[in-house]
């Protein structure tokens, strides 16, 4: 029985369970695109300059759009997983098994990374509807797996550290909710004071916000150094993403 | 018998609350031994010192000749207390998905067989009975055929037709030479499983013996209670007022008629007699009550 395998069952064992919670389901691919429908189908944000919160067009947005999924996915459902494999003494049982807690993790974020490129490409798809323009670029392949990676790692951080399930859901609320306006994704760098603009670095979601961005945004795409930019945040992402993934899988309590 | 767990001089404290305070034992192969005691006893903190999930303060544990986190884990099977799997998989699903885990794993339908959940094998895990889901945690801590089979409390909630069917499971495992370390509170199957009983109060080992050797030494006689509210005099037994009722100890079952004779003689109101012989409860209360005391000598 080699890695891959026991990876394998616990993949299975965990996106059965996942897809049979029929709630959970609907709301993981329900809460993006009722994002878009009300932004860029109701709202219909078509830029008109200045710096108002969405005076961008739609398609400047993608980034914050799927941010919405590579974020609050992975957090929530790793950290909650974690929480709950301890309350139910799952991890006692898995610890005398050949199961490492790194494949354990590993598993979990391929679960999630499946789920999170599904949910990607239903964004995508909606956001094509709405008429948005951007550029389905290859590096979208790259950042949304890799990122979703990351926010599992810091999930698994939250779940191990949180009491129990509720704890971990309202760590990984209260992370990612600021995140999500703090990674110049729905809001532009412009609009937050000078001062505090280099503490937008300190999120992990910016290098994915303005990876994608420099990948996708038409404008941003057609300007000189793109491609450095692009490769830049996606190395950073990357290197968080390992970094993330090994204190996840250090910290789980799989002993006491 | 070569010793596959042993336990020198373990100690573990959750901050102020001292779990295990010393506790020394050893098992040996094949050998079917159980841990009783109250809650609280520090019964299931040294399965996990000994499954390697808990980490001891002070002494030494060794599991199959190795620190138990090195121990091979295909040897090893382990039935958690209050373990609770997930619950939208079923049964088959379940044991399979632990199946999964392992180098070489039996067959799930054959492992569901014999704890007896064929018949619900397709059903959602937190679709089944309370006792229908502990025998699939058992199948699942048998999918991997164990050498050493830990198993806390794993009779829990399961009906009486369930649990002798469990047993006469585990007892197959044992004669097939499998080790099993088993927390009960249900001195019923301690008795009838257990080569050796160890009793854990307070965490310290109150005592440790085959069920005979601690009923002997700390069961007490055969007795017979009399349902009476009255207390007669009668010279020539050994009465005693308890919550049963009134007890004759040492009773030989000849000596019953006798003593019925007595009571009517005596005028006695009496209704119901019952005579029973010393069990492995009546040791354990007695050494319960003992160690809460302070009085058992270690």
């Amino acid at each position: 029985m080699s890695r891959l395998d026991r990876i394998r069952a616990e993949a299975t064992g965990a996106m059965r369970t996942f897809l049979r919670r029929r709630t959970a389901v609907f709301f993981t691919f329900f809460f993006p695109v009722v994002l878009i429908v009300i932004f860029a189908g109701l709202v219909r944000t078509q830029g008109g300059g200045g710096a108002g919160l969405f005076s961008e067009p739609t398609g400047y947005y993608l980034p914050a759009y799927l941010a919405t999924v590579v974020l609050f996915t992975p957090l929530s459902r790793v950290g909650s997983e974690v929480a709950r494999h301890r309350e139910d003494n799952r991890f006692e049982k898995l610890a005398t098994t050949p199961l490492t807690r790194a494949e354990w993790l590993a598993a979990h974020a391929l679960v999630n990374v499946a789920l999170i490129a599904l949910a990607s490409a239903v964004l995508v798809v909606a956001l094509l509807l709405t008429g948005a323009s951007f550029v389905l670029s290859p590096w979208l392949a790259f950042f949304v797996p890799v990122t979703s990676v990351l926010f599992c790692g810091i999930g698994a951080v939250l779940g191990s550290l949180a009491e129990g399930q509720d704890g971990a859901i309202a760590a990984s609320n209260g992370i990612a909710l600021p995140l999500l306006f703090l990674s110049e994704t729905f809001v532009q760098p412009a609009l937050f004071p000078e001062w505090f603009r280099p503490l937008l670095d300190l999120s992990p979601l910016v290098y994915f916000s303005r990876g994608v961005r420099a990948a996708t945004y038409p404008e941003a795409v057609e300007a000189a150094g793109s491609s450095g930019v692009v490769a830049t945040n996606a190395a950073v992402t990357l290197v968080l993403a390992v970094v993330a993934f090994a204190v996840g899988a250090a910290l789980i309590p799989w002993t006491e | 018998m070569d010793p596959v767990l042993v336990a020198e001089d373990v100690e573990k404290a959750y901050g102020d609350v001292t779990a295990l305070d010393g506790v020394s034992l050893s098992v040996g192969a094949g050998e079917v031994f159980a841990l009783v005691g109250p809650n609280g006893a520090g019964k299931t903190t040294l399965v996990r010192c000994l499954t390697g999930t808990a980490e001891p303060d002070a002494g030494s544990v060794e599991l199959l000749g190795e620190s138990p986190r090195d121990a091979r884990k295909q040897r090893v099977g382990l039935l958690p207390q209050a373990f609770s799997p997930p619950e939208r998989l079923t049964a088959r699903e379940l044991v399979s998905y632990y199946a999964g885990l392992y180098d070489d794993a039996r067959e799930p339908d054959a492992v569901l067989g014999e704890v007896g959940l064929d018949p619900a094998e397709d059903t959602w895990y937190g679709d089944l009975s309370g006792g229908q889901q502990r025998r699939a945690c058992v199948a699942a801590a048998l999918v991997n055929d164990p050498d050493v089979l830990f198993l806390d409390e794993p009779t829990t909630g399961v009906d009486p037709a369930g649990r002798r069917a469990l047993w006469s499971l585990f007892e197959s495992l044992a004669d097939a030479g499998t080790t099993i370390m088993l927390t009960t509170h249900d001195m019923a199957e301690a008795a009838r499983l257990a080569d050796r009983v160890a009793l854990l109060a307070a965490g310290e080992v109150a005592a440790t013996g085959t069920p005979g050797e601690l009923v002997a030494e700390y069961a007490g006689d055969a007795r017979l209670v009399v349902d009476t509210d009255e207390n007669p005099d009668l010279p020539s037994y050994d009465a005693e007022r308890t919550e049963e009722g009134l007890v004759f100890h040492g009773v030989d079952p000849t000596s019953v008629g006798e003593i019925a004779t007595a009571l009517d003689d005596a005028g006695v109101d009496f209704g119901a007699l019952s005579w029973r012989e010393p069990t492995l409860e009546d040791a354990y209360m007695a050494l319960a009550g003992d160690a809460e005391r302070g009085e058992v000598a270690r």
